[in-house]
């Protein structure tokens, strides 16, 4: 009985998905707008993820981009391939097999690339570990978007059918199939978030946590450093590949998975969530997630709004994308400076009892 | 039949030689002390044992038939040897109750996959190690404070939320690095009678790093006495306290002459 209960809430996760899958076009006309929630589903999906390596674990990751773009690029490939093999209608039914099958590639590539990631992390800290995480996301990008085809094959040749800068948008050029509608994002972030719960306060969370407090004092308790850390590693690959493959056939989106879309940018983007929630807070990467996402789009609204117009016709100089970071960089600091730990701190909402569960 | 057994351990940092030589075996069930002025090398023995350091080639560091020199401290403390730390080494952030908590993860019976899907199975092995961790604070007095931050105690219920921990492996060998230190006249008594219940109630070997001699002389049954890294005597704390290299290595040589 209790083992059924269990797996209950994800066949409600699945209902309020379905739910919403039916209902978003309705209530949503406007489709730049549906856009952005479902972004909003996978911005929080990439903040959970990196929350187990930065708060949990407490190790310093700045390239989960690259995580979400080996995760983005495998379910590209799965999906586009699958999808020009056995062509169909883009209809939830057939969702139903085409979208785990390419998430979950994704998410699996992904976490390959964690284990690679996570091994240096045993003899690397902070700021070192800091650079290795960057790099690995920065050769991921460049590897692909400077790959061209060459007439002898091998690698480069394999990576140049990814499109390089360009893009990759399936083997005939007709773009990825966005097939993953709300269903699939909302459903995916329920039950991710109620997956980080678990874990967080489960006895795997307990002895992570504990190692990032003392690791001499984790192993004399038989908590052993390195394979907490690289299984945190994996399982933040993970969950970043898994965000990485809805975002690329997601509906609405982009039918073009496209390089500099894992730039710094992304993993500083998820890094501002993370912290802004307070660090090993499932409930505020989840709000610092929803707060970057609309920070981005606020701004690009207004830089459609007239006045502002005006001001970008007579000021060519002016770059308003820029402003965004000045906005992140004002919060930020009042955060540092306010709530060193972040929103929530390492609390969670409607917490029960003092650190109780 | 011995617990544990150091034989030719030696420890070397740089140039400097912080163990040299050290052999001793400790009887299994006993309560042993290793004693020796400031600088001894008491600790580094404590860290040899427990894998923190790894000891030179060429001695050996057993537990009853298993060889302690090859493991990593996870695999040393899983094998049975559990330990607290002269500088008190508790996790921060996490409640009274999780420090004890996380000693049983290499106890548990399932998995991060049945953790993620809330199985029974998790659920049923959950409820028993917070029953039991629960129980060992309440052996130490701490069942009220399970839920503080482990910042919040006071000196003497930190040492001894350290040693609920460590009993929380259930450890076949418990060392205990200063379980005194900080500790009042009247805890320190306590804390005697604690180590013998400990001792008898779960059938342990205990070891102990010390400088209270009160505690040291009253609750041990053999002392091994180090100074500059090196055996310098072992035996009865009468023994001991009669030893004349004891008593050089402690107050000078010329209090022993006095002597």
């Amino acid at each position: 009985m209790r083992g059924a209960r269990s797996l209950a809430p994800f066949a409600v996760f699945a209902a309020v998905a379905l739910a919403l899958e039916l209902s978003l076009p309705r209530v949503v006309a406007d489709s730049s707008v549906r856009q952005l929630l479902m972004l909003g589903g996978v911005n929080v999906l990439i903040a959970l993820s990196l929350n187990v390596i930065n708060g949990m674990a407490g190790q310093f990751s700045i390239g989960q981009a690259g995580f979400v773009g080996v995760g983005a690029y495998a379910s590209a490939v799965v999906v586009a391939n699958l999808q020009a093999r056995f062509p169909g209608d883009l209809s939830l039914a057939r969702s139903l097999w085409l979208v785990p099958l390419g998430v979950l590639s994704g998410a699996s590539a992904s976490a390959l690339f964690g284990v690679l990631v996570g091994l240096p992390s045993l003899r690397l800290r902070g700021d070192y570990l800091a650079i290795v995480t960057l790099g690995f996301a920065e050769i991921f990008r460049l590897l692909i978007s400077t790959a061209a085809a060459t007439d002898t094959g091998g690698l480069t040749s394999l990576l140049a059918k990814l499109g390089g800068q360009n893009g990759y948008a399936g083997p005939n050029e007709l773009g990825v199939p966005q097939i993953a509608g709300p269903f699939w994002v909302f459903f995916a972030v329920m039950s991710v978030t109620l997956l980080a719960l678990r874990l967080k306060f489960s006895g795997w969370g307990r002895a992570l946590r504990a190692l990032r407090e003392d690791e001499i004092a984790a192993a004399a308790v038989g908590v052993d450093p390195t394979r907490y850390k690289v299984t945190s590693f994996v399982i933040s690959a993970f969950g970043a590949g898994l965000a990485g493959g809805l975002l690329s056939i997601m509906r609405d989106g982009s039918p073009i998975t496209q390089p500099d879309n894992f730039s710094f940018q992304t993993s500083f983007d998820a890094i501002t969530m993370v912290i802004l929630g307070g660090s090993g807070s499932v409930s505020g990467s989840i709000l610092g997630a929803i707060f970057v996402t609309f920070t981005i789009k606020l701004i690009e609204l207004l830089q459609s709004t007239d006045a502002v117009q005006a001001i970008k016709a007579s000021h060519e100089w002016l770059d308003l994308n820029a402003l965004r970071m000045v906005v992140y960089a004002g919060v930020l600091i009042a955060v540092m400076i306010l709530r060193p730990e972040g929103l929530l701190g390492e609390r969670e909402l409607f917490q029960r009892g003092a650190r109780g569960r | 039949m011995s617990a544990l057994e150091l034989s030719h351990v030696s420890k070397t940092f740089g140039g400097l030689s912080a163990v040299k030589d050290v052999s001793f075996r400790v009887p299994a069930g006993s309560i042993f002390g290793v004693i020796g002025p400031n600088g001894a090398g008491k600790t580094t023995v404590f860290n040899l044992v427990t894998g923190v350091y790894r000891a030179d080639p060429g001695g050996s560091l057993r537990m009853g038939d298993v060889d302690l020199g090859a493991k990593k401290p996870a695999e040393i403390a899983a094998a049975g040897v559990a330990r607290t730390f002269q500088n008190i080494r508790l996790f921060a952030k996490l409640s009274v109750l999780e420090n004890v908590l996380v000693a049983c993860e290499t106890k548990r019976a399932t998995g991060l996959l049945s953790a993620a899907l809330r199985t029974a199975g998790f659920l049923d092995d959950e409820a028993a190690l917070r029953e039991r961790a629960l129980e060992l604070l309440r052996v130490f007095d701490l069942h009220a404070l399970a839920d503080h931050a482990p910042t919040s105690l006071s000196y003497g219920n930190q040492r001894r939320l350290e040693i609920a921990r460590a009993m929380m492996l259930r450890p076949r060998v418990l060392l205990l690095d200063e379980p005194a230190a900080g500790m009042n006249y009247g805890e320190a008594e306590g804390l005697e009678a604690q180590i013998r219940w400990l001792r008898d109630e779960f059938e342990l070997t205990v070891v102990l790093v010390e400088h209270n001699m009160q505690v040291v002389m009253g609750v041990c049954e053999r002392i091994h006495v180090l100074d500059h890294g090196e055996s310098i005597a072992e035996g009865t704390p009468d023994e001991v306290r009669r030893d004349p290299s004891v008593i050089a290595a402690y107050l000078g040589d010329e209090a022993a002459e006095d002597e």
